[in-house]
């Protein structure tokens, strides 16, 4: 029956903050393939990406309080997803700019979270995640969620400026490792 | 006079460089592959033999990664059950219904009650979206206050007794009279809690918030 709730996001986002339980859950069936699909991207790893994707959804309905009624449900949960993996991959740093494009992620632990990774997963996904988060992130967003730059910058806290020069290097790179491959 | 080599070197050249010979930007090239905009060729681009390679090779590096991006992801089954069942375990679910029988009490959780009654409005003609409540908000709190002297002596449970009171909020279709398909659900709403939950009193407040078009 849910396949005939038409009805907004906005909408449901209102009831859910006045207790509808029902309401949070439709916002959960309609977005959940989306949080585990960008938390899969940015982390690589379906176990930390089913995870990462339970938690997002669950802190989403906790900070419901905090959500400004005129923002998008869909851009808010791309931000709590993008943060916490981010937080994720860098072993709960907490990061004190709000910028989570600012600067990449500590290497160290990059390094140690790529080492831990299943090496079947295919070429495309490893040269994904080899890319400093903030470029990750960037590709992910904009090349596989079709998000605008604006929009992931909305996202990322950041600025156009800063998400299209991301783009630039990340390009660059993934271009350079896939032409070695070919 | 032989070609240059394939690909490789002049690919490497290529995504190292700032510019082509013709002076267009290499980032910019890419941007406009990566974004699916390839075919699109300005003034320049269409009469010149640099970019137009460019372009014809950065196509071909790209394609794995659009591929890749238009490849669905299946979500993970069960991720929208388990997150529902970790909220309803934080949210504090006081309320019981209590009825006493000669063998003891009968208790039914509010959220279960809501949920029955939302699965029954869902089935009443002219309902689009049906949500249910019964433990939060102004009424759940009303009532709340209203029964506190009835509370179970050992646990911080609130009682609504014999009287069920659930809060629906829903979406009808555009054209059916909302009076009437309202009327409709509290009737059958309470009829289906008579029948599940051996409940005799039940106050079923219906807000419409919404109507849907049949084309949304």
């Amino acid at each position: 029956m849910e396949s005939r709730a038409e009805v907004g996001d906005a909408y449901l986002v209102a009831r859910a903050r006045e207790g509808y339980l029902d309401a949070y859950e439709l916002l959960v069936q309609r977005h959940s393939a989306m949080a585990y699909r960008v938390a899969l991207r940015l982390c690589g790893d379906h176990h930390d990406a089913q995870d990462l994707a339970q938690e997002a959804l669950i802190a989403a309905w906790e900070q419901l309080d905090r959500f400004r009624a005129e923002a998008s449900f869909r851009t808010w949960l791309y931000q709590i997803v993008t943060r916490r993996a981010l937080n994720k991959l860098t072993r709960g740093r907490v990061t004190e700019s709000l910028d989570i494009l600012e600067d990449p992620a500590d290497p160290g632990a990059e390094a140690a979270a790529q080492a831990e990774r299943n090496f079947a997963v295919d070429a495309i996904t490893d040269a994904l995640t080899a890319l400093p988060f903030p470029q990750r992130a960037a590709v992910v967003l904009h090349h596989f969620e079709g998000l605008s730059y604006a929009e992931v910058a909305e996202v990322t806290h950041s600025s156009v400026p800063a998400v299209r020069s991301h783009l630039f290097r990340a390009r660059r790179t993934l271009g350079t490792k896939l032409q070695e491959w070919r | 006079m032989s070609d240059p080599p394939p690909d490789r070197q002049q690919a490497r050249v290529l995504l190292t460089s700032v510019t082509l010979p013709c002076g267009a930007e290499v980032d910019l090239l890419l941007e406009q592959v990566a974004d699916g905009r390839a075919a699109n060729l300005d003034t320049h681009q269409s009469t010149c033999v640099h970019c137009q390679a460019a372009i014809a090779e950065f196509t071909a590096i790209w394609e794995p990664v659009t591929e890749l991006a238009s490849t669905p992801v299946p979500g993970p089954p069960g991720l929208t059950a388990a997150v529902m069942s970790h909220i309803r375990v934080l949210v504090k679910d006081v309320w019981y219904t209590l009825q006493t029988t000669d063998l003891g009490a009968i208790r039914v959780a509010a959220r279960i009650v809501a949920t029955l009654a939302r699965d029954a409005a869902r089935t009443v003609p002219g309902v689009r979206v049906a949500l249910g409540r019964s433990s939060h908000g102004r009424l759940a709190t009303l009532t709340e206050r209203a029964t506190f002297g009835h509370r179970h002596p050992h646990a911080a449970v609130g009682v609504l007794g014999r009287t069920a009171v659930v809060d629906l909020a829903l979406a009808v279709s555009y054209g059916d009279p909302v009076h009437e398909v309202a009327r409709d659900v509290q009737r059958h709403v309470i009829a289906s809690l008579r029948d599940q939950l051996g409940l005799k009193t039940i106050t079923v407040n219906v807000t419409v918030d919404d109507i849907l078009s049949d084309e949304q």
